[in-house]
């Protein structure tokens, strides 16, 4: 149960909006695809599901289902004058999948979405939409999922539910999940690797704390008192609010947090700032 | 395929446009019902004005055997407009909506699925033609009676009224043939053009042209024989005294394959284009 795209490129025109993309995921593991808007990402995704035929390179997806790729791709798209029922009712029909008002409420329990709504879909939150829509992907087990900006528009919670249930469906249904974003704060915090995606070239992956230590020259350092530090004074820094952002290497972070400890600052937060220059610049390699 | 056919149907019931659709078929059938009944009477007045004075009619001829053929007269322009609005709606609005790339993510087949699109096609075409059919005759039997039938075509054809109602029968079956033809090419243009308004002008302008050139003597019998927009008045044929069966088989059959070959076309460019 892994997808793997060998050498994806797709030209229009004379414009490569993929150029020789290579990327592989395993079962159990969630990868991210980080790039900016334009970079290839929808379009990678939309090669690997079969969307669009590639101008070169090939797809492999491994495993014995039916389905083998489950996904929501530019957010979900629904039939909006239906109902969540309905909605998954007609999806699961299509593909000759035996479905009862069980199997629905069941489908809609494990997405954490209520069992009463009968309304259509255009009344629900773009959060709840989004949990329907995964439910859709779900549908017939597939082994791959993948999501195209899941976290785009949601609120604080609606983002932390959907981690929450993306991290049980690698742990527990051992799926393979690629998602992607513009946002590495959500990536890095539920992906094991990535894959930095720049004009449709992979200009980065491996790793995904990795990358982000290696690419992060600054820390936003939070704390109520934040001004009256002594320790980061030994540094390049700069004052915002409530949070010191401070030059400081990955490596230097531990004794510097020790420190500020042993003045009684007591850190809120501290978040890695990444030098997106650097993380966005195509390497030799 | 069942099922996809079976959701096809579903989707398009719970849409509100539907019932737009139909209910706008109706209320211009009451007011075509109205305008001919006025119309018709004054009509009538001048073209039976000496005949009257010679022959007996059965009832009064502004019936509604007369009415109905009225209706029929008029409703093959509407009716194809109404269709294609709504049936080519099937699948510029699964692209619209971009529920087409989230069916494209379960595993089923492209040719199914465009395939079930042009039966779902076909088949509400048929019921909407026999829900025309049924308000018509209904309508007009009940507030006009039954009566004979004088048409005029080339000549003034009467019918008796049994005969009449037959004849009348017939024409809205060679009509839901052209009407079939009409349906599936809304839904080709909508494969070709995706977007619902550009695929509106298209297939409004695809049907204008159909009957600019139905009154077009091409002067090639090949053209005005076989030439598709040549075919959608073929029901006319059941209202001359002696139905030339010969011309209404070779026309219903070349209808057919036309409509076959649109829907062939359909499924291949389908089948061919990315889902995007």
């Amino acid at each position: 149960m892994s997808i793997t795209a060998h050498n994806i490129t797709k030209k229009y025109d004379n414009r490569y909006v993929l150029n020789d993309v290579s990327i592989h995921c395993k079962k159990g593991e969630i990868c991210g695809l980080l790039g900016a808007n334009g970079a290839g990402k929808t379009t990678l995704f939309k090669v690997i599901l079969g969307l669009i035929t590639p101008t070169s390179g090939t797809v492999i997806v491994e495993g014995e289902n039916k389905k083998k790729i489950g996904a929501i791709i530019e957010g979900p798209a629904l039939y909006e004058y239906l109902s969540a029922h309905d909605n998954i009712s007609v999806f699961s029909r299509a593909q000759n999948m035996p479905i009862s008002p069980k199997i629905i409420d069941d489908i809609l329990k494990k997405v954490g979405l209520p069992l009463d709504r009968k309304d259509p879909v255009r009344n629900f939150s773009l959060g709840m939409k989004q949990r329907l829509g995964i439910a859709i992907a779900l549908l017939n087990n597939p082994a791959c999922l993948i999501l195209d900006e899941p976290f785009s528009g949601l609120d604080p919670m609606g983002v932390m539910a959907l981690r929450t249930l993306i991290i049980e469906l690698a742990e527990k249904e051992q799926l393979a999940i690629i998602l992607s974003s513009h946002i590495i704060e959500e990536l890095s915090k539920i992906c094991t690797t990535l894959y930095v995606i720049k004009d449709g070239q992979i200009v980065r992956q491996g790793n995904a704390q990795k990358i982000i230590t290696d690419n992060t020259d600054e820390y936003a350092i939070c704390a109520e008192n934040i001004q009256q530090a002594v320790a980061i004074k030994g540094y390049k820094h700069r004052i915002v609010a409530q949070c010191a952002h401070v030059a400081i290497s990955a490596e230097e972070i531990p004794m510097l947090l020790k420190k500020l400890q042993e003045e009684h600052i007591y850190i809120s937060s501290c978040t890695p700032e990444l030098n997106m220059k650097k993380l966005f610049k195509i390497t030799e390699s | 395929m069942r099922s996809l056919i079976t959701i096809a149907f579903f989707k398009l019931f719970r849409q509100s446009k539907t019932y737009y659709a139909l209910a706008s078929l109706f209320g211009i059938e009451l007011i075509i019902l109205a305008s001919a009944y006025f119309q018709g009477k004054n009509i009538l007045d001048i073209l039976l004005e000496n005949l009257q004075k010679s022959f007996y009619f059965e009832g009064t001829l502004l019936n509604g055997n007369l009415l109905i053929y009225l209706i029929l007269n008029t409703q093959w322009f509407h009716l194809p407009l109404i269709l294609m609005i709504v049936l080519s709606g099937m699948i510029t609005t699964e692209y619209k909506d971009r529920t087409i790339q989230t069916m494209f993510l379960q595993p089923i087949k492209k040719w199914q699925f465009i395939l079930s699109k042009y039966i779902v096609a076909i088949v509400f075409t048929v019921l909407a033609v026999a829900f025309l059919a049924f308000t018509s005759f209904t309508l007009c039997y009940s507030l006009f009676g039954k009566g004979d039938l004088i048409v005029y075509l080339d000549t003034l054809n009467f019918f008796k009224q049994n005969d009449a109602t037959k004849r009348l029968l017939f024409a809205f079956i060679a009509g839901t043939i052209s009407m079939i033809f009409f349906s599936v090419a809304s839904i080709t243009i909508g494969i070709i053009l995706r977007d619902a308004a550009k695929t509106w002008i298209v297939s409004a302008f695809f049907l204008i042209i159909c009957h600019l050139l139905l009154k077009v003597d091409f002067g090639s019998h090949f053209f005005n024989t076989f030439f598709f927009a040549k075919l959608s008045d073929t029901w006319q044929y059941f209202f001359y005294t002696h139905i030339p069966w010969n011309i209404v088989y070779q026309n219903t059959l070349l209808s057919v394959l036309y409509t076959i070959i649109l829907i062939t076309l359909g499924v291949y460019i389908f089948h061919k284009k990315d889902i995007g």
